[in-house]
């Protein structure tokens, strides 16, 4: 059948596009600057600033999302209200929002001319041109990313579990913890990653909102866009950096969940 | 037993609109439930009482509300109106706003796919309910239990990787390990294999009569009511339709499902009275038979104040084992009046009996013994004469 | 990005452009020109003209790159002539003046003169040591005291890549005070005031042009630039604020 195999041929085909396009790109970020130049360049402070700075943010930025995006994925899963659909769509918002308008809502909001700065000026924190305010930019723009995937991880669990659990004696808090967690947990890893990932590349909402600051707010994203004006070098050096980490994680996570799968039906 | 409206005989339809009868004293240690609940397609409307060592099996067609009245009694679901009392403690009555939530309810639920636990082991989903229990002592206490079902080795296993049959064990013993008050089971055994079923039913009736605690189970299946249960409630539409011993409901049934559920062959015809007081049916596809009318319940339209006689669509329904199979031309002297020439189509041993498919052409099962099967020679393809009594069949509504 | 920007202008140049007439021109100019920029580019007559707006170094790194707008106009004459010298445009013109104000927002009170800029608690947006607004900037507190230069830098609390990032911190109160041209400031009147600098102070703010070698529309490039000299692109320049260049 000729059929048959022209559409296979048409799905390879399409797959090996997909590939080059994706990955070109970053092979040439390493390919580009010989690898000597670019180590070299990355022993410059500012560099090893800027990728402390990420990976410090971007953590903070993780453990704020996971700890108040899980609850709230929970309640949205497992709750029909009026307004769910609304309140799911806004939880959404900053995934089709332009980073650099988000980056202008925030001052909006949180500047100090904004809705609730005086509030925060009252409370002796200070967000604009400080490393808080990146943290801050990170959790508005990977947010989405992880609330979306945990809201569907607690979606996909059997009702029957959940059920199960509450007439043994479990209160909605216990089952939360002993089943639906540790049960959607492939799902809330995957979120987190992409949510990580996310706030690794995030650009427009950190300059906007939080400013380029050397050591306190330029983070490797901000660095590379400095760098590339007249630093080309430099620029791919952080670029490969950051590549390679992304990398690591997304395949540290999916190793993770693969392990876990296989550890189960070993057992 | 079950609470009766005073007045009435056992065995009768005893539902009445409201559930006064609940109003009054009831038996110690029963659960009683009364819901009204209108869900999408279904107005539920019930009420059930089960006495403190008892077993009730709740049968009937899908959609009929028997996981939702299984689901209001554990807790998971909240009909618009209703009352659950166990054991004198009341867990939902929406007239005075009180609606426990389930995992203060002391019930033992056992789901259709049993919904065990898949981050835990066996003998953790098995101590998840013990909060009384110290620490220390629960899996030595878990372990303990499911040596009793016979699973014991298995408690370190994972969920994954148990059978079938020990899922529904360690199912059994998790439901049982808080002690519950009550016992709710959704159809216990039919996730199970025919050959597991058979020694899992066994071990189930005996679990049962050692509880000591209302049990509801849900069942689809006539014998494992009649083997597990004291007493069957069918239910149909969100209301009960018929309660009773199982003999009851098999001797009587008020309505085809009924009738169907307990294993009755069914035909359909067209009647009418006859001058002597019986009632002709003339069966869709050929052949006649006659039957005394009435037995409880209601009747197709028509029928006059003469005797029990009926008129219009019917179905008419009469037991395996009371139909005699005899040789074709045979004279047929006895008292049987229904005879009917079939087709034998299939022949089947069933334990120390055989069920003989026959048409007529509508299809019928005889139960004969071996002995008498092999006398006359049964095989498909072979043409019979089919005969029972006009005082067997009965006339049900469809 | 201005770089996905000016790379998508470079890969759709086969066809002169839109509905067969008039030519299309790409131009990469500095984000201080916007206003001056898009008012000519309405009246350009020899083709339409589209507009990159970035940094001048970020333009200067995309051309050393390999794109190819027709026009790279900077807010310097240092980056043109080094693209020239390699080879990258040809020979620029230095076609505008500007001056460097301090601009401070609207809610700060309290500073009034370039040492005010030093004092504590006052959060600076300078540009990127890289760009030009940037580089005048640091030109001119290199020249002030050491003590003063050192506590103004001290306050340095973000380096924005151009001008539209420093005016934005300023408008949206989240910075006090910062470096940026006349011409920037002159359209927010009322969320802005100006500080001029003293006379001595001031650098040589001189903004040049060139037409980029290869580009696919040089004559149309030339003549845009011509008209920045004498024309309709000067008058615009006028009216956004911009001076004469010096003779």
């Amino acid at each position: 059948m000729s059929g048959g195999r022209l559409f296979r041929a048409l799905l390879w085909g399409a797959l090996a596009v997909a590939l080059v396009f994706l990955a070109l790109p970053l092979v040439a970020i390493f390919v580009e600057g010989g690898p000597g130049e670019l180590l070299a360049s990355l022993g410059e402070p500012g560099a090893l600033d800027a990728l402390r700075l990420s990976l410090q943010a971007t953590t903070v930025a993780l453990v704020v999302i996971v700890a108040v995006g899980t609850p709230a994925a929970w309640l949205l899963a497992t709750r029909s209200f009026r307004g769910r659909a609304i309140a799911i769509t806004l939880v959404e918002l900053p995934l089709v929002v332009p980073p650099a308008v988000a980056g202008i809502g925030l001052l909006a909001t949180l500047g100090p001319a904004g809705l609730l700065g005086g509030a925060i000026a009252a409370t002796g924190l200070e967000l604009v041109f400080e490393t808080a305010g990146v943290v801050v930019a990170l959790t508005f723009v990977a947010s989405p990313f992880y609330i979306r995937q945990a809201l569907a991880a607690f979606g996909a669990l059997d009702p029957a579990l959940i059920e199960a659990s509450r007439t043994l004696g479990a209160s909605e808090a216990r089952t939360f913890a002993r089943i639906a967690v540790p049960n959607a947990l492939p799902g809330l890893v995957a979120g987190g990653a992409l949510a990580w990932g996310r706030a690794l590349g995030e650009f427009g909402a950190t300059l906007v909102f939080a400013g380029s600051l050397s050591g306190v707010t330029q983070t490797a994203p901000l660095a590379i866009y400095e760098r590339f004006s007249d630093d080309f070098t430099g620029a791919l050096a952080l670029s490969a950096v950051l590549v390679a980490v992304s990398a690591a994680i997304l395949l540290g996570v999916k190793l993770a969940s693969g392990a876990r799968v296989l550890g189960d039906a070993r057992a | 037993m079950l609470a009766l409206e005073p007045g009435h005989t056992p065995g009768k339809r005893v539902q009445r609109r409201g559930c006064r009868w609940l109003q009054r004293e009831h038996t110690p240690g029963a659960l009683t439930l009364e819901a009204h609940h209108t869900l999408e397609a279904l107005e539920l409307d019930l009420c059930l009482e089960v006495g403190a060592s008892e077993c009730l099996a709740l049968a009937g067609p899908s959609g009929a509300g028997k996981s939702t009245v299984l689901r209001i009694a554990a807790g998971l679901a909240e009909p618009k109106r209703g009352r659950v009392i166990c054991a004198g403690e009341v867990w939902l009555d929406s007239e005075r706003g009180i609606s426990m939530p389930p995992d203060r309810r002391r019930v033992g639920f056992l789901f259709q796919d049993y919904a065990l636990f898949p981050n835990l082991s066996a003998w953790r989903n098995v101590a998840y309910g013990m909060d009384g229990v110290a620490r220390a002592q629960r899996r030595e206490r878990a372990v303990a239990l499911l040596e009793r079902f016979g699973i014991g080795a298995r408690a370190d296993a994972r969920v994954p990787t148990l059978s079938g049959g020990e899922r529904q064990r360690v199912a059994l013993a998790r439901a049982l390990a808080r002690r519950p008050r009550a016992l709710l089971l959704d159809e216990p055994l039919s996730a199970l294999d025919t050959r597991t079923r058979a020694s899992a039913s066994r071990e189930l009736g005996i679990l049962l009569r050692e509880a000591r605690v209302p049990a509801i189970l849900i069942t689809h299946d006539f014998e494992e009511a009649a083997l597990l249960s004291d007493r069957v409630a069918v239910i149909d539409a969100g209301k009960v339709v018929q309660t009773g011993t199982a003999a009851e409901l098999g001797a009587a049934p008020e309505s085809a499902f009924v009738a169907d559920f307990t294993g009755a062959v069914i035909l359909a015809g067209e009647a009418h009275s006859c001058a002597d007081g019986l009632t002709e049916i003339a069966l869709d596809g050929g052949g006649t038979v006659r039957s005394t009318g009435v037995a409880g319940g209601g009747v197709a339209s028509g029928g006059g104040t003469s005797g029990g006689g009926a008129s219009g669509r019917v179905a008419v329904t009469v037991h395996p084992w009371e139909i005699s199979v005899e040789p074709a031309g045979a004279a047929g002297e006895g008292s049987a009046q229904n005879r009917l020439t079939v087709t034998v189509a299939s022949v089947s041993p069933v334990g120390n009996r055989v069920r003989v498919g026959l048409l007529a052409p509508q299809p019928l099962v005889a139960e004969l013994t071996d002995a008498a099967a092999r006398r006359l020679e049964l095989a498909p393809g072979a043409v019979v004469v089919a005969a029972w009594k006009a005082t067997a069949t009965r006339l049900v509504v469809r | 990005m201005g770089v996905v920007a000016l790379l998508l202008a470079g890969c759709g140049e086969d066809n002169p452009g839109d509905g067969g007439g008039k030519p299309r021109l790409t131009v990469a100019a500095a984000t201080s020109l916007t206003d001056a920029f898009e008012e000519y580019g309405t009246r350009f007559d020899a083709a339409t003209a589209r507009f990159s707006f970035a940094g001048s170094d970020e333009l200067a790194a995309q051309i050393r790159r390999g794109v190819k707008p027709d026009v790279y106009a900077a807010a310097d004459t240092t980056l043109p002539r080094q693209l020239f010298e390699a080879g990258l445009v040809k020979k620029p013109v230095t076609f505008a003046r500007n001056r460097l104000v301090i601009a401070v927002a609207a809610g700060s009170g309290g500073i009034s003169s370039i040492e005010d800029l030093g004092n504590r608690g006052v959060k600076l947006a300078l540009g990127a040591a890289s760009v030009p607004v940037g580089e005048y900037a640091r030109e001119v507190i290199a020249h002030l005291p050491d003590a003063e230069g050192e506590a103004i830098l001290a306050n340095v609390r973000s380096n924005e890549p151009n001008v539209a990032g420093v005016l934005g911190k300023l408008t949206l109160g989240a910075a006090d005070a910062g470096f940026l041209y006349i011409t920037d400031v002159s359209a927010v009147r009322d969320e802005v005031r100006t500080i001029e600098l003293p006379k001595d102070l001031q650098p040589s703010v001189d903004y040049g042009a060139a037409v980029v070698v290869g580009a696919e529309q040089p004559q149309a490039a030339r003549e845009f630039i011509d008209g920045l000299l004498d024309g309709r692109g000067f008058d615009a320049l006028q009216q956004a604020g911009f001076e004469p260049p010096r003779k």
